[in-house]
């Protein structure tokens, strides 16, 4: 999870070596901790780093970390020449490794031969068939040729075996979004929210799903899925206090022919649009007007 | 820094000399043949003061205390780790090319 502090020290180390202020290497370790995707960036540091001999001594033992780093970076931006020889200076320290095998699969998938890449995948799970990562890049796999109920199959087999993985819950979520199966995904959110409760960005992403599922039960539990947002996010998730606005007119709508229970009060869809308008008045002055029109046709 | 660290000495040294003040009084005591109820006052307040010091020490001298709120400005979570497992290499990325050439260079 990356927390405001450390994404505006990322932001700053980023900066600081772009303008060649030195520091490459604490923004590649902090890039590694925060499971970050900075392919570009990731590559021009470390092969800065790594292309200097100096610099590769002072590494010691976390050089081969950084070779494996720009090795995925290089898979990333399709450098398939600087990840083929960081590959092969890696099997040439680690002869044995099933890591450097990993590495070399998903060379074999960059460069598209997905045939060869299934077959040392399951050359590496025949001596170790409980082997997460492994498994994980048979789903990347599927998903990737475009075979997404393939890819829905094996996640769900994995997920039979390792119900932790709350990585691959999510990914499963993401792929029945994009598949429209709102049920299913909700079903997922719920798996993520219960193991990780404290994230706030689960909850908001629940109450989107239940709010495009519709349905005045839905919208008064996505309703109350945007207020935990915000609570946990200090009321600076911009999202979540939209979320209120639209659930609260949505439920309007929805409730306008039914007897008129009124146990909605209206003080929370006034609270949030009075702290959107201060927070569009202190970041985005110009797009105050937008505001304020779109909130107006919601309180009907 | 210096000043705290300066207090925890002092208070380290505050509560040794009324360990001993407490040893050397019950062996006067015992010369005297009398019940040790309690050491004397000075050394309980002698006590008390190491122990204020030693305290305000701990309190000053490790730095600033870091916020536990989780939705307090700093701890705030911002977005999610980018799922690496998962990541895949045929994105419209492969289009654009990269300005420099990068290649390793040995």
């Amino acid at each position: 999870m990356v927390s405001k502090t450390e994404e505006t020290q990322l932001n700053r180390l980023e900066n600081q070596v772009d303008n060649g202020g030195g520091g490459a290497w604490e923004y590649l370790c902090l890039a590694r901790k925060l499971k970050v995707r900075r392919p570009e960036n990731v590559l021009k540091y470390g092969l800065s780093i790594l292309n200097d001999s100096k610099k590769r001594s002072a590494l010691g033992p976390e050089e081969w970390t950084l070779y494996e780093q720009v090795a995925i970076a290089a898979m990333d931006c399709q450098c398939l020449d600087v990840a083929k020889d960081c590959i092969k200076v890696l099997r040439k320290k680690f002869p044995e490794s099933k890591r450097v095998g990993r590495l070399e699969g998903m060379l074999l998938e960059a460069k598209g031969l997905w045939g060869e890449a299934e077959k040392a995948y399951s050359s590496l799970l025949e001596d170790n068939a409980l082997d997460q990562v492994i498994h994980k890049r048979r789903v990347a796999m599927a998903k990737a040729q475009g075979n997404i109920s393939a890819a829905i199959e094996w996640l769900n087999k994995y997920l039979e075996i390792f119900m932790a993985d709350h990585d691959a819950w999510r990914e499963l979520a993401e792929i029945y979004v994009s598949l429209q199966m709102y049920k299913q995904a909700a079903f997922c959110y719920e798996e993520l929210i219960l193991s990780q409760p404290t994230v706030p960005l689960y909850h908001l992403a629940y109450a989107d799903v239940l709010y495009t599922l519709g349905g005045l039960e839905n919208l008064q539990t996505a309703k109350k899925y945007y207020a935990s947002t915000i609570d946990l996010t200090g009321g600076k998730n911009t999202r979540a206090l939209l979320g209120i606005c639209l659930c609260t007119s949505a439920i309007g709508q929805v409730s306008k022919g039914r007897n008129k229970e009124d146990k909605e009060s209206p003080e929370l869809q006034s609270l949030a649009a009075k702290a959107l308008e201060k927070d569009y008045k202190q970041r985005a002055d110009d797009k105050l007007g937008l505001l304020t029109s779109v909130l107006t046709s919601l309180k009907i | 820094m210096g000043l705290g660290f300066i207090f925890g000495v002092f208070g380290v040294l505050f509560l040794f000399h009324a360990a001993y003040s407490t040893i050397q009084y019950r062996g006067l005591l015992k010369i005297m043949e009398e019940e040790f109820s309690g050491p004397p006052m000075n050394v309980v307040l002698e006590l008390l003061l190491g122990f204020v010091f030693c305290v305000s020490a701990a309190l000053t001298v490790p730095g600033n205390f870091l916020s536990i709120h989780p939705d307090s400005e700093e701890n705030r979570i911002v977005s999610l780790p980018a799922n690496l497992d998962f990541m895949i290499f045929n994105h419209r990325a492969k289009a654009l090319p990269l300005e420099i050439d990068m290649k390793l260079k040995h």
